[in-house]
């Protein structure tokens, strides 16, 4: 191998030495630890070029090790864009780089880096569409270099799951301040849940320097995280990213294969700094990482990320780091000091003790390679704001380090309304104006000295435990924070030849920022939209304050009034599969369903339910559905109806209600008796119809279409509200099972299973309506007349449906029942001219239109939809749905929404259409001019693929006009 | 002690009122009882074995067990005429020494659900039909056919509900006698908890033509705990250990 880079225990929090790894990228093989993950055990062995850039295919490593930048990106099975320093390495892996054409070493798509000058930021826009027809010779071509990995089409996601949480408080961050306000929050009575990004609890206690000997941040981890591993009231979830912040403290947290739907009453986002890089040439090469990335390297997975190291600073944490370098066996040349008179401090002295070089008030200019990575930076003298000296000094290394400042991770405080603002003195944002539920606390508040961190988030914690009632919170006064900014304002430094990189995602430089506001695009919302500054994987997490600021300076605004773009959610890129995760796709079955399917039938979904299509094998629709219903014409057939909607409406004031909300006159209508119930809207269109049947002077038991009873019953709800009626309402669809039994047979069949039912005509006449037993099971009987034949609506208890099925079909085998579906019951009702509202009725449809005047009372002083219906009436109707047949039965079938033409003119559409086995031709409905709906007059119908079909004009019912076969 | 059930080795087909879950129950081997009429699942193996799984995390079907819904002005004065007397609050229920449920839904709106160590179906003025009684304002609801009846039970029943359902249904904020009427993997329920001794026990009734997409929708759910069904012997048995009802 290469190079062995493992540092001795201590150092490796997270790696277990007793368990190599073996895996392989860019298929070589490599070996790591339990616990590495692709990037820190990749640096182990030396290899430092993990990923090609998105634009120039410049070669990139290593930058924040945390899991926040695109440099990291790489091929995994199954997975493009997988962050190397976050996953973990696992036995026999094999990943890969992507975005290269060759070898990821030698990516001869990088010659497009000597090529930059011509690709100016916004040439994307500007070129590529001349001239005409140019962009279609283009796509081609950059489709292919476009993108970043490869999906695999075949591959096969795991099981996701979702689950709801609830606390009273939720602490985003297990940092310090995290650890410290979950265990007051804890302690004050509150219900807390913790999440945390990273494998370990600690934040940058398991990495940082909080003093010269480098003891304390580790022993202050271990006494907080035992703190709140005992404390019950608080749960734990590490490797869990709170991926954003939406209404009412609504926390989506995604943990492995998981998505936890988070309520908080309150939350507390402890999330810290993201630390930034400098903006010099060449600041992204291998070998140029941020000094927290270096940190995290040495204290979480033993590796040293150098042996010849410059750190660039612009604070004290920079020197801590110097420390921690040389500790673990890396040479320290210098530290360049970004500020002029760096203040004397315990890690400034103890720097200063190990003899390292500290060159204040200059920059890192340039950054040089060779061989791959990093191999000297060139050192400048600082003369003003962004201005380095004509000549400096080249010292080699093969680790540049950049501790030069922070943002505060602002992202979910801005979804939940935050507001950034800037401070100057500190150069840093600051973030204000968070509802009352939600808090920050730590370095995200802008407090960086320990003591103050751990006070704040006390502070916090106690403000949020009080907010939920828990009047004995402490609240503690802030404690001063002695820490100065980190931030140096100013870590920019242009170079003749560009690539100061301002952006890796998007290889944006930092002309590409001034081009941008020099093209007139100075806002920074649309300098975003023009460069691209922010929108790749890393969502300007390392770019937004450079870019900012840059900006700022060429406007001749303060940053503050500049501004950064909004942070949506999510805060990081996240899997479909956690968005799919369970899902929930209710299907209702009625209680004969399985008897169907012995029967052989096709089921169809018909909103939720499924329902028999038609019995017999898959292709035999036609003549399947024309046996059914040639069955029922000629002898007997029974169709589950169990999807049918019914309500039940009841109390002294049913009959009003009825009469107020459908169109007919149901006052005086008698027990025992059905009676067609159209309902409207109030402004006078059809929006579903049944059967009302009175089964007691106080009682309706009312029947309401499959898709629409759930809305007629809310709008029954609605209305009685206002009118305040002594009437309980309540959907019993699901209480009830169906069953029609139709047929000139079905009398005698049902005969044999009611004892103490006269089924004469006389007896129990069509849209007669009975309570008895049928088979010993209570029912109640239907006389309605929906397919044209004698027959009889059973509706049975639910649970007792099958039990119904078994009885009637084992009664009705001598005289060859035949179960028929919904396709051949279609076809019944079409043939006696019965509507389906919802398919030959549209949004539009009012009953005159439809043949139905006759179901409107103009007797009743009121109900929904009258007095639009009475207006209506004045004025000439403009359609007719009237009937319609095709004489050659050779001629292709009408479908549902062909259009009617005269000539070349839209005049009506086709809303239904058959085969009629009965009549041994096609029948349908369609909209038609009233003028137009004379029998006998001709249609012209476009058909599929264009055909013209001749039809004509047919009076309804085409089957048993007299109705003389229902009634029998 | 529980009663036993009136006959063992019961076929869900003899009788006119099924589980639309029957079929599943065979499958898995289940071996039926007639309780005073109402075909159930007793168990689908060892008892012992059965009664742990439910201290885990165990479903039961109780679907054809007796329960009766009820609304109407009247309705609350009527059901307290009966020995039920309902809960004045909302989305509480009332337990009765049999073990039987009585809960409030709304202001005029109730549901009784028959202990599950009853030894007789619910009294003939619960049953009957319409009008239960014509002079008071009080319409039954066919609660018995409108819905299916299922009991999560054990330890784990909070945690599935969790995947389920976006109503905190965990211990600390849904107690004993607390009733959710909400939606449970998209499709309506009320759930009532009642716990049987010191398990955990969620009463699930849901729309009976979702009764099995639910069923298989809680059983997926359950598969992260190793839960499973669980027949009603088993759930009485944790009753009798905890000496109730």
């Amino acid at each position: 191998m290469a190079a062995d880079n493992r540092l001795p225990p201590p150092y490796g929090l997270l790696i277990d030495r007793r368990k190599p790894i073996a895996f392989s990228f860019e298929n070589r093989a490599f070996v790591g630890f339990a616990g590495d993950s692709i990037a820190s055990a990749l640096a182990a062995n030396g290899q430092w070029l993990l990923s090609r850039s998105f634009k120039y295919h410049r070669p990139r490593g290593v930058l924040s090790m945390a899991g926040q930048d695109a440099n990291v990106l790489v091929q995994v099975p199954g997975e493009p864009n997988a962050l190397a320093d976050r996953r973990r390495i696992s036995e026999g892996l094999c990943a890969l780089g992507q975005n290269y054409r060759g070898t990821l070493a030698t990516d001869w798509l990088s010659l497009i880096d000597r090529f930059a000058r011509f690709l100016p930021v916004g040439f994307y826009y500007k070129a590529f569409f001349r001239p005409r027809g140019a962009w279609e010779k283009w796509a081609p071509l950059l489709r292919k270099v476009a993108g970043l990995g490869t999906l695999d089409p075949n591959h096969r996601s795991e099981p996701h799951d979702k689950e709801y949480r609830f606390y009273d408080i939720a602490v985003v961050g297990g940092g310090p301040a995290g650890l410290a306000a979950a265990l007051a929050a804890a302690e004050a009575g509150a219900r807390v849940l913790l999440v945390e990004e990273n494998p370990l609890l600690g934040g940058s206690l398991a990495y940082s320097r909080f003093d010269a000997e480098g003891r304390r941040g580790e022993s202050l981890r271990q006494e907080l995280i035992a703190k709140v591993e005992a404390n019950a009231n608080i749960d734990v979830l590490v490797e869990a990213l709170c991926n954003g912040w939406f209404a009412d403290n609504w926390l989506p947290v995604i943990k492995g294969r998981r998505l936890y739907k988070v309520r908080a009453a309150q939350v507390l986002l402890c999330v810290g700094a993201l630390e930034q890089p400098a903006v010099f040439r060449n600041n992204d090469l291998p070998g140029l990482m941020l000094g927290s990335a270096a940190q995290r390297l040495i204290r979480l997975y033993g590796v040293r990320p150098g042996r010849k190291a410059v750190v660039l600073t612009g604070n004290s944490q920079g020197y801590g780091l110097a420390l921690d370098l040389q500790e673990a066996g890396a040479a320290v040349p210098a530290i360049v000091d970004l500020r002029h008179e760096p203040p004397a401090d315990e890690f400034t002295e103890a720097a200063k003790q190990r003899g390292i070089a500290v060159k204040p008030g200059h920059a890192v200019y340039e950054a040089r390679a060779g061989g791959g990575r990093l191999a000297a930076v060139e050192v400048r003298r600082i003369l003003g704001q962004g201005q380095c000296a004509e000549q400096g000094e080249s010292i080699d290394c093969d680790l540049l380090c950049m501790a030069v400042g922070y943002t505060p991770t602002y992202q979910l405080s801005c979804q939940a309304g935050g507001q950034l603002s800037y401070d100057d003195d500190s150069a840093m944002f600051r973030i204000d104006g968070l509802p009352e539920s939600v808090r920050v606390a730590g370095s995200v508040n802008g407090v960086w000295d320990l003591d103050a961190v751990l006070a704040d988030a006390r502070r916090a914690a106690g403000a949020a435990a009080r907010a939920l009632g828990k009047s004995g919170a402490a609240v503690p006064d802030p404690v001063a924070d002695g820490g100065r900014s980190p931030n140096f304002p100013w870590p920019i430094f242009p170079h003749p030849k560009g690539k100061e990189f301002v952006d890796y995602d998007e290889d944006l430089q930092i002309a590409d920022i001034l081009n941008a506001v020099n093209d007139g695009y100075e806002h920074v919302q649309l300098m975003k939209r023009y460069s691209t500054c922010g929108m790749g994987p890393s969502q300007g997490r390392h770019s937004a304050l450079a870019a900012a600021r840059l900006t700022a300076a060429a406007t001749g605004r303060t940053v503050a009034q500049t501004g950064v773009t909004t942070a949506r959610p999510p805060f990081a890129a996240e899997q479909l599969a956690h968005n799919a995760g369970r899902s929930f796709y209710p299907v209702r079955r009625s209680s004969m369903h399985h008897r169907h399917i012995e029967a052989g039938a096709q089921m169809m979904q018909a909103g939720a339910w499924l329902r028999p299509a038609y019995y017999g094998p898959k292709g035999g629709q036609e003549a399947a559905v024309a046996a059914e219903a040639l069955s029922v014409r000629g002898n007997l057939g029974m169709i589950d109806v169990s999807t049918l909607g019914g309500i039940e409406v009841r109390g002294t004031d049913a009959g009003e209600f009825l009469n107020r909300i459908y169109t007919y006159g149901f006052a005086k209508q008698p027990v025992g008796r059905g009676r067609y119930a159209l309902l409207t809207n109030e402004t006078g269109l059809i929006i579903d119809d049944g059967v009302a049947c009175r089964l007691h002077e106080r009682h309706y038991y009312v029947t309401a279409t499959t898709g629409a009873v759930g809305r007629v019953c809310q709008a029954m709800l609605r209305w009685n509200a206002q009118w305040r009626l002594d009437v309980s309402i309540a959907d019993a669809t699901s209480a009830w099972c169906g069953l029609n039994l139709a047929g000139p047979n079905s009398r005698a069949v049902l005969q044999n299973l009611c004892d103490d039912l006269d089924l004469s005509a006389q007896a129990f006449p069509f849209m007669g309506v009975r309570e008895s037993q049928v088979a010993g099971i209570p029912a109640r009987l239907l006389r309605v007349g929906f397919v044209g034949e004698l027959g009889y609506e059973i509706h049975a208890p639910q649970h007792c449906g099958e039990a119904l099925w078994d009885a009637v079909m084992e009664a009705g085998k001598s005289h060859g029942i035949q179960p028929f579906g919904v396709e051949a019951q279609r076809v019944l009702r079409l043939e006696k001219g019965h509507i389906i509202v919802g398919q030959d009725t549209d949004a539009m449809t009012h009953p005159a239109e439809v043949g139905m005047g006759w179901a409107v009372s103009r007797k009743k002083p009121f109900f929904v939809g009258g007095r639009t219906l009475e207006e209506l009436a004045k004025t000439p109707l403009k359609r007719v749905l009237a009937g319609f047949v095709v004489p050659d039965p050779e001629a292709p079938r009408p479908l549902e929404g062909h259009l009617l033409l005269d000539g070349q003119r839209m005049i009506g559409r086709v809303t239904s259409c058959s085969w009629s086995p009965t009549l041994q031709k096609s029948i349908g409905l369609a909209y038609v001019p009233p003028q137009a709906a004379k029998p006998g007059a001709e249609l012209d119908i476009k058909a599929s693929k264009g055909l013209r079909v001749r039809a004509e004009v047919a009076a309804t019912p085409f089957y048993d006009p007299q109705g003389k076969r229902q009634e029998m | 002690m529980s009663a036993s059930p009136q006959a063992t080795g019961a076929s869900p087909a003899a009788f006119r009122r099924r589980s639309q879950l029957y079929r599943r129950h065979l499958q898995l081997g289940a071996a039926f009882a007639d309780y005073q009429g109402a075909v159930a699942v007793a168990a689908y193996s060892d008892l012992g074995v059965e009664r742990a799984q439910a201290e885990r995390l165990g479903l039961a079907d109780l679907s054809t067990w007796p329960r009766r819904g009820c609304t109407g002005a009247d309705a609350r004065q009527w059901l307290a005429d009966l020995g039920r007397q309902p809960p004045n609050q909302p989305n509480k229920a009332a337990a009765r020494e049999d073990g039987g449920l009585t809960a409030c839904l709304a202001e005029q709106e109730f549901l009784v659900l028959q202990g599950l160590a009853a030894d007789a179906g619910l009294p003939a003025e619960l049953q009957g039909n319409w009008p239960a009684n014509a002079a008071a304002s009080v319409h039954p609801l066919p609660r018995a056919d409108s819905h299916c009846w299922f009991a999560l039970s054990g330890a784990k029943a909070p945690s599935t509900l969790a995947k389920l359902c976006a109503v905190d249904l965990s211990s600390r904020s849904f107690a004993p006698s607390d009733v959710a009427q909400t939606s449970l993997a998209r499709v309506s329920a009320i759930i009532l908890r009642q716990d049987l001794g010191a398990t955990p026990c969620f009463h699930i009734l849901s729309d009976s033509s979702a009764a099995e997409y639910l069923w298989d929708a809680l059983i997926d759910a359950m598969q992260e705990f190793a839960g499973a069904p669980v027949g009603l012997e088993a759930l009485r048995t944790l009753l009798d250990s905890a000496g109730g009802p």
